[in-house]
Formats: C-alpha cells, sequence, structure tokens
C-alpha cells in the first residue's frame, strides 16, 4: 500500500514532463497515482521501479493480447522507470502525432526484432489477434500471402518500416485503434 | 595482387554487366564492406550458438546456402544481410531529420553506457540503427555519432521553444534521454533546479507561490474533469463495446452541439425580445391538460413556442413615430426593434450558420478518413488496425477475438470470391434476385407513400374539431408506425439477396430506410405546404405546421424508447432464457437513422417553432441516458465489420446531403413562395416572408445615398439571376480542377509503386550476385589457408555472407 506521499512529484518536474510528453497534468498525477500505489512503500519515486509483470497486470493492458511485446519495448533491462511509464503513456495517448505511434507500432509488431516484419511475425500477430494456437495452417499463409501482395512494395517478402508506415497512412483507422487509457481516474 | 575473377556468364547478364575491370573494382568495395560485417556477425554467430537460435537463424542460414535466384523464390537473408540492409539510406528515407539523428544519439547513449564487452543477454539481434548494438573498437563510427548529436543539439537551440518541445515529443526515444537533451539545450548560465538556497529573493517568493497553489491547482485539476460531459461515461462505452458503438454516442453528442447552435441566436433575437414585450392576448387562455405535452396544442398554442405569438411591428418604438398595429409604451423608448425583419434574418442566419459547421465538419471527417489509391477492405489494414487497444475488458475481449475471426474469414471470402469466376448463369440469377428484392422494398415504400398520403388527404377532408385535439395524434401515429414496421420488412427481404461483402449489405439496408424516411417526409411536407395552406386560410397555419412537426417529434421519441424497450431489454429476455442465443446486437445503423430523421424534424420545423431545438436538446439527453443504460444492460457490440473513421464520415454526410438539404429547400419554399396567413405571426401583413427583406431595402433606398450600396447589393447580386450561375460554374469548375487533381495523383502513385518493385528486383539480383561471389572466394581462399595455418574452428552452417 502506499506509504509513500502523496504528490511527490514537483511543479517543475511536472511541467516538464507535460512539455515532453502528450499527456496532460492531470494524467501525469494521475499515472504518478497509479505508479506509487505499485511501487514498493518509502522509495522516492524517480528511483522506484516496476517489474514487467507488474505493468502487464495494469487494468489498461490485462487484456491486450500484445501486452508483453509492449512491456519490452518500452521497458529498459526489463523494469519500467517513471518516465518509461510515461514515456508509454504518451505514445498511446490521444495527441500523439501518427509518427511516433506508427514508430511504435513497428517495434511492437517486429517480433524477432530484425528490424522487419517479415512472414514469421505476421503468423505471431494474427495468432495473437485470434488468440488461440488452433488457427488452420491455410488461413495463416493465406493472410500473411495477402498482406504481402498489398504492403509489400518492393516484393522481399518483407515489410521494412517505410512500407509499414505507407500501409498506416493510408488506414485512418490505426490512430484510433491504437490508443490506451492508462489512468484510471 | 589484382586477382581477376571468373564470373562464368548466367543468361540473365547478357548485356547489363559492366567490364570486367570495373567489375573487380565493386566487388572490391563490397566484398571489403561485407567481410568487415560478417567478421563482427561471425564472432556473434560463434556466441550466439549455444543460445538456441530458433528458426529464425538457422532456417535464414541454411537458406542463404543457396543462391536463389529471381525474385520470387523465398529469399531468406542473414543476420548480416539484414543488417546491411536494414541500414541502406532507402531505410531511412521518409523519416523526420531530427528522427534519423536522434537514432544515432540513441546509439551513442549505448555505446557510452557500456564499460566492458557487452553481454550476451544485451546483444539484440536487430538491424535497425536506433537497436543496433556496436562495439566500440569495431565501430569507427563513433565519433560522427557524437558529432551528430551536438548537431542535433544546436539544431533544437535553433529552433522557437513551442516548435523545439514539439520536435521533442515527436521523438521516438526515452522519456530520460528528452530530459537530457533538453538540460543541455538551456544556456551553461542558467542555475540548475533544486537548489533553492541559491536562488534569489524573488524567486524563492514565486517558489513559495509556486508550491503554495501548486496542491489548489492539482485538486482543481481533477475536479475540472469530472465536468467534461459524459466523459466516464463514454470511456466506460468504449471500453466495453469498442470504437463502432462509441461512435453512436459521439454522433449523438455532435448533434447535440448542433442544436446547441441553433438555438443560442433564437433565444437571443427572438424568443427572449418578444418575452419581454408579450402581445395582448387573443382571448381566453385554455387550462393546461396533461395532452398539451402530447400534441403541442392547446395552453401552448398562444405562447411563444409558435410562429403565431410573434408580433409583425417594430417593437420598443418612440410613440413620435406611430407604428401600424402595434403598440405604443409612453417611457422612453429605446432600441426599436424589427421583430419581422429579426425573425427572417435570424432564422436565416441560424441556417447559415448550421450549413458552414456542417459541410466544415464534413469536409474535415472526409479529409481524415479518405485516402487516395487505398483500397477497400485491405488486409494489412484489418490485421495491423482491428484490434482495438482501447478495450480492456477479458470478456469484450474475447469478444474481439471472435469478431477479428469472423472478420478476417469473411475477407478471405471476398477476396476468393472476386477471384474466382462466376458463370453467366449464375450471374444473371444474382442480377434478377437483387432487382426483385430492390422492386420489393421500392414497392414497399411506395405503399407506405400511398398510404400516408391517403390519410392526410382524410385527415383534411374530415377536419377534427376542436375539442378532440386526441384526433390529430392520428397522422403522426400513422408515420411512426410506418417508419418502425417497414425496415423489418428490408431485413426479412435482404435476407433473400446475398451480397459478397457484409459492409455492402449494412449500406444497402441504410440506404433503403433513408429513402422510406425522406420519401414520407416528403409527402407529409407537400401536404403541410401545398394542402393546409389553402384549407386553413382562415386560422393560422403556421401554427398547425408547428403544432404537427412537434407532434412527430414527441411521438417519435416515444416510438423509439418503445423499440429500445421491446427490441433491446424484451429480445433478449426472450432469446437468452428460451432461445438461448444470447444478447442481442446493438444496430448501430438503425440508431443512428433515427437520430437523422429526429433532427431532420428540427430542421424542418425551425420557421413555424422557434423552440423546437429545445425540445430536441431535451430528447437528446434523455435519449443518451435511456440508450446508455439499455446497451450496458441488454446489448453486445456488433458483429459486422464497421470502420470507425469512415462511420463518422458517412454520419455526417447523410446528415448534410439528404437530410439538411431538404430542410432547406423546404425552408426557401416556405420564405419565398408561400403567402404567410394574415391572421397571426410577424408577415401577417405581406405577401410573402421574404418581403419583409425587400421592404426594408427600399425603405433603406429612401432612407439616403449613405446606405446606398445595400440596395444595390440587394438588387443586383441577390434579385438578379446572373451571379447564381455565375457561382455554379465557378463551383463545377473546382470540382473538376479536384476530380483532375485526384486523377493525377492516383496515376503517379501507379507509376511509383512500379518503380519501387523494380528497384527491390534490382536488390535482390546485388544480393544474390554479391553472395555468389563471395562464396567462391571463400571456397578458394578456405583452399588456400588449409594448406597454410590450422583455420580458426568455424561451425559448417555458419552461412556464407
Amino acid at each position: 500500500m502506499g506509504q509513500c506521499l502523496r504528490y511527490q512529484i514537483h511543479w517543475e518536474d511536472l511541467e516538464e514532463y507535460q512539455a515532453l510528453t502528450f499527456l496532460t497534468r492531470n494524467e501525469i498525477l494521475c499515472i504518478h497515482d497509479t505508479f506509487l500505489k505499485l511501487c514498493p512503500p518509502g522509495k522516492y519515486y524517480k528511483e522506484a521501479t516496476l517489474t514487467t509483470d507488474q505493468v502487464s497486470s495494469l487494468p489498461a493492458l490485462r487484456a491486450n493480447p500484445f501486452r508483453d511485446r509492449i512491456c519490452k519495448v518500452f521497458s529498459h533491462n526489463d523494469v519500467f522507470s517513471f518516465e518509461d511509464v510515461l514515456g508509454m503513456a504518451s505514445v498511446f495517448s490521444e495527441q500523439a502525432c501518427p509518427s511516433l505511434k506508427i514508430e511504435y507500432a513497428f517495434r511492437i509488431y517486429d517480433f524477432n526484432e530484425n528490424g522487419f516484419i517479415d512472414e514469421e511475425d505476421l503468423q505471431r500477430i494474427v495468432l495473437r489477434l485470434l488468440n488461440s494456437d488452433d488457427v488452420s495452417e491455410d488461413l495463416l499463409t493465406d493472410l500473411t500471402s495477402h498482406v504481402l501482395n498489398e504492403s509489400d512494395l518492393d516484393n522481399d517478402n518483407m515489410l521494412s518500416f517505410s512500407e509499414f508506415e505507407h500501409a498506416m497512412n493510408k488506414a485512418p483507422d490505426f490512430m484510433n485503434s491504437f490508443r490506451i487509457h492508462f489512468w484510471g481516474c | 595482387m589484382a586477382s581477376v575473377l571468373d564470373v562464368p556468364e548466367t543468361p540473365e547478364d547478357q548485356g547489363r554487366e559492366p567490364s570486367p575491370y570495373d567489375e573487380s573494382e565493386m566487388h572490391q568495395s563490397f566484398h571489403l564492406l561485407i567481410q568487415e560485417q560478417s567478421q563482427g556477425a561471425a564472432e556473434e554467430g560463434l556466441e550466439l550458438q549455444p543460445q538456441a537460435p530458433g528458426a529464425g537463424a538457422a532456417g535464414a542460414s541454411a537458406g542463404n546456402q543457396q543462391a536463389l535466384l529471381g525474385p520470387e523464390g523465398a529469399t531468406a537473408h542473414s543476420m548480416a544481410t539484414l543488417r546491411i540492409l536494414a541500414s541502406m539510406p532507402s531505410r531511412t528515407i521518409g523519416r523526420s531529420r531530427g528522427a534519423i539523428i536522434s537514432q544515432y544519439y540513441s546509439r551513442t547513449v549505448r555505446l557510452r553506457r557500456r564499460a566492458s564487452r557487452p553481454q550476451l543477454r544485451g546483444l539484440g539481434r536487430s538491424a535497425r540503427p536506433s537497436l543496433r548494438l556496436y562495439d566500440l573498437e569495431l565501430d569507427s563510427t563513433a565519433l560522427a555519432e557524437e558529432e551528430k548529436r551536438v548537431l542535433l543539439v544546436k539544431e533544437l537551440q535553433g529552433l522557437p521553444v513551442a516548435q523545439r518541445d514539439h520536435v521533442l515529443r515527436g521523438m521516438p526515444l526515452s522519456l530520460a534521454e528528452k530530459r537530457c537533451l533538453r538540460e543541455e539545450m538551456r544556456s551553461p548560465s542558467r542555475r540548475p533546479r533544486g537548489r533553492p538556497g541559491l536562488l534569489g529573493c524573488c524567486s524563492r517568493l514565486r517558489y513559495a507561490c509556486a508550491l503554495a497553489s501548486h496542491d489548489l491547482g492539482l485538486g482543481l485539476l481533477s475536479g475540472l474533469q469530472a465536468l467534461v460531459p459524459w466523459h466516464y461515461a463514454l470511456k466506460r462505452i468504449g471500453g466495453q463495446f469498442g470504437s463502432s458503438v462509441l461512435s453512436y454516442f459521439l454522433f449523438l453528442k455532435t448533434l447535440l452541439a448542433f442544436n446547441a447552435l441553433l438555438l443560442l441566436p433564437l433565444l437571443a433575437f427572438l424568443v427572449g425580445v418578444q418575452t419581454a414585450f408579450p402581445p395582448a392576448p387573443q382571448g381566453p387562455v385554455p387550462t393546461f391538460t396533461g395532452l398539451e405535452l402530447l400534441t403541442g396544442g392547446g395552453r401552448f398554442t398562444d405562447t411563444v413556442m409558435y410562429y403565431g405569438y410573434y408580433s409583425n411591428a417594430t417593437l420598443n418604438q418612440p410613440c413620435a413615430d406611430p407604428p401600424d398595429g402595434g403598440q405604443c409604451t409612453p417611457e422612453a423608448a429605446s432600441l426599436p426593434y424589427n421583430m419581422p425583419l429579426a425573425y427572417l434574418f435570424t432564422i436565416g442566419a441560424a441556417f447559415f450558420i448550421t450549413c458552414f459547421t456542417l459541410v466544415y465538419s464534413m469536409s474535415h471527417s472526409f479529409g481524415e478518413s479518405y485516402r487516395v489509391g487505398s483500397a477497400l477492405g485491405a488486409h494489412a489494414i484489418t490485421v495491423f488496425c482491428s484490434w482495438d487497444h482501447k478495450v480492456t475488458q477479458k470478456r469484450a475481449s474475447r469478444l474481439q477475438c471472435d469478431n477479428i475471426r469472423t472478420q478476417l474469414k469473411e475477407l478471405l471470402a471476398e477476396w476468393q470470391l472476386r477471384r474466382g469466376h462466376r458463370s453467366a448463369c449464375g450471374r444473371l440469377r444474382r442480377a434478377a434476385v437483387l432487382a426483385l428484392v430492390w422492386l420489393l422494398c421500392l414497392g414497399i415504400t411506395l405503399g407506405c407513400t400511398v398510404a400516408v398520403y391517403t390519410f392526410s388527404e382524410h385527415m383534411i377532408e374530415s377536419p377534427v374539431p376542436a375539442d378532440r385535439e386526441g384526433a390529430l395524434l392520428a397522422l403522426p401515429l400513422v408515420v411512426c408506425l410506418l417508419n418502425l414496421g417497414a425496415p423489418y420488412l428490408y431485413r426479412g427481404l435482404a435476407a433473400l439477396e446475398r451480397h459478397d461483402s457484409p459492409v455492402l449489405e449494412v449500406y444497402v439496408a441504410v440506404c433503403r430506410n433513408l429513402i422510406l424516411k425522406m420519401v414520407t417526409l416528403g409527402i407529409l411536407c407537400y401536404h403541410w405546404l401545398g394542402r393546409r395552406v389553402a384549407a386553413l386560410q382562415d386560422q393560422c397555419w403556421e401554427n398547425f405546421v408547428g403544432q404537427e412537426l412537434y407532434r412527430l417529434m414527441v411521438l417519435d421519441f416515444i416510438f423509439t424508447l418503445l423499440d429500445t424497450l421491446c427490441g433491446e431489454l424484451v429480445w433478449r429476455l426472450i432469446s437468452e432464457r428460451r432461445l438461448g442465443w444470447g444478447k442481442p446486437e446493438f444496430d448501430i445503423a438503425r440508431n443512428v437513422l433515427e437520430l437523422i430523421y429526429g433532427q431532420t424534424l428540427t430542421w424542418l420545423g425551425v420557421l413555424f417553432s422557434p423552440l423546437l431545438p429545445a425540445v430536441q436538446i431535451i430528447k437528446l439527453l434523455l435519449l443518451f441516458y435511456v440508450k446508455k443504460a439499455s446497451l450496458l444492460a441488454n446489448c453486445q457490440a456488433p458483429r459486422r465489420p464497421w470502420l470507425a473513421s469512415h462511420m463518422r464520415t458517412v454520419f455526417i454526410s447523410l446528415l448534410c446531403f439528404p437530410c439538411f438539404l431538404g430542410a432547406a429547400i423546404f425552408l426557401c419554399y416556405a420564405v419565398w413562395q408561400v403567402k404567410p396567413s394574415s391572421l397571426c405571426g410577424p408577415f401577417r401583413s405581406l405577401d410573402s416572408m421574404y418581403e419583409a427583406g425587400k421592404v426594408w431595402v427600399r425603405r433603406l433606398e429612401r432612407a439616403g445615398p449613405q446606405v446606398s450600396w445595400l440596395p444595390w447589393v440587394h438588387r443586383y447580386l441577390v434579385e438578379n439571376t446572373f451571379p447564381v450561375y455565375l457561382l455554379s460554374a465557378l463551383l463545377l469548375a473546382v470540382i473538376y480542377l479536384n476530380i483532375q487533381v485526384v486523377k493525377g495523383q492516383r496515376k503517379v502513385i501507379r507509376l511509383l509503386k512500379e518503380q519501387i518493385s523494380n528497384e527491390g528486383e534490382d536488390k535482390i539480383f546485388l544480393i544474390n550476385k554479391l553472395h555468389s561471389v563471395y562464396e567462391r572466394k571463400e571456397r578458394s581462399g578456405a583452399g588456400r589457408t588449409q594448406e597454410g595455418a590450422a583455420p580458426p574452428a568455424r561451425p559448417a552452417d555458419h552461412r556464407a555472407a
């Protein structure tokens, strides 16, 4: 339980966070609250860290099939500092610019982290979306071949960042769906 | 030592190869590059081996043994090749310069942090510049990165503060690194934060004040959030049901805003003024019975709610200038207020503002949701965008998975159908079924129209006596019943035709329902302006029309409530207990059409009943809470794939084009062509409502030369038909220009796509060539070194770069 002080955050720090992220001051404070509730008691918020499991069990991420990838991309050395959590919330906020969201979406969807979204990544994405391992091979191969047919412009059977960005810019729904409300207030 | 490379000529090389001398030079430089990369990667590969490389590395390394030619072969590249590919300049084209520099910067940060040899765990297999980890000794470009970071800081310092923050916000860096950058950008003379002892007196005072208002401000901020209307309710709905159901409620909120915008000028310039100067009462005031809330007549007739109450004279006029037919107040007059003119201009201005806002929001959402050259139902979009990250509940999440599965299957089926050939007989049969269903639907519409027409004629022929006002509810009741029943018939008929895509089905259903509603309203408008005016010559027909529209609105609301009750609550009880089907779906299309229909009624009636937008606002508020409660209790998210961004565009376009346009045409006809009744209202002595404006312009003409430009404008621009033709021609020209521009853009996109695919083929060709050349070199080199010193232990499957 939060034996840490309420609102340990300084006004100037709040201003700086608000200037550097896409979050409003109120949202930063709500995240600060949630962070303090989860961090070990008695620690200063700037030094406290959360594990990946703790962040994955946040209500906003609990039901998300990509939560392990999200935690991997935004954490440093598998722990979250307060600023890491803020960075994550900023990317997923409503006011974030499209280029930032597309950049992080690419990193999240690149499961094997080779800099490209290849067929293996696509298949894993589809499996996560359907949330079951019981998917027919035909469906998977059909889907991946269709996706690559439409978005792979230089025919190398992988999606580079530019191709991904091009496809996402054509999809106005991407901005709508790539949003998470982290603050519980 | 010059080595002559013996490159055998392959068929596709005819005519494209340079001379051997050039080729050897080219190979030499690439060779060095690849060797350098492969050495580093070789060591990594040695160390990564015990780490269970998995399918990726082993498959890639095995696959790269063969030199795959041609783009249709599955090109599996090794890690080193992937790294080279990812660092090619084309990979970074299109990113902002700041992003490129910042990538180098983050690499620098990792370099600096690492004190010794990198740990195996920390070594990523990634190839992107921002995630690549280089060892300090191997990387000769470390210095350049430091310079680049300094460049970055300098560049950011040169920007204005707001833009600097904007650039920093958009950089894909962690927050800690951004803070460091920001620190560096501040001038060195400035003191660091957090040391109040060094601050001067004023700064300390300022600091103390800031701290004191700190808690107050934070408390206020969190309080303000609660004031934003329906903030939590909408978040909850979005989290539980997804974006498509949320768009219905957002549309409801938009309609509330439109009505408020419409109501404000009316309240300020008409209702308020007329309430301050009430006219003499016409007769005994009837008592209030409950029926007025339904019929709008009785007690409400002679109030500020209807057209007939408004005076046709100049209010607040000084007695020195006796007005015609108005009252003369003895006190000192302030500003005279010409009521007929105010009525005409306020209604006109309110409509103009609404039109402008509608067109602006329609073009804005159209610009956001449609792109040139974007295909309908592109698969990449479905795979990457179909997961709505806003959904937070496990049950809703599972529902989303099911929805996505259905969606993907439907898309694949659609794709196969598009590909598959259908016989001419099948196509003919499908066309015949489609035509038949459309004929039947149009027949139903015609039937409903004829029913409404005959009933309205019957109402005219047998007029309702004054004491049986309840019978006036008959016509609105018939209209509402038809509006309720016909969509179910349409849905039944639509089961006969089978469309390729479910999205098309929904659009067709929306289309049919809309046609029915618009045609019914058209018949009613003819009934009011054509027949009622003639039938009610000696009474106040405008009041009657206003009351009819009020009745329609109220009954429509009651039927919507009934529909929610029966369609959702009762159906859920039946389907869960008896049929075991689960909760019914929230039918977005039908609900949105009901909202649009209600708004059309408001716009039609605003001329005859200035308080109708207030009634609509109350109705929308109640509807929000009822629909929200019913949704949360009884419904589940729809299974049809609705793209949320397209939906907003479709809703607003439907609101603008058939509905607002129809209401505007109705208004123009009523203002220009219909003779107002001579007993009541602000235009009782005129031939048409528009004449009030004309009379005023004539008076201005006589007033003097100072305002002569206004009559001139009126005569030559408004009454003359030439400017209308000119404006239409200009509009057509602009539309044509835009169409041509879009066509040209499509062509350019197609050409560029071809170019990119050609470049891709070139790249694969070059890679394969390099691989084959290097392989040969390695083999010949390995043969030579085998005679010499013991070769370093290299695993056999450690691929040739």
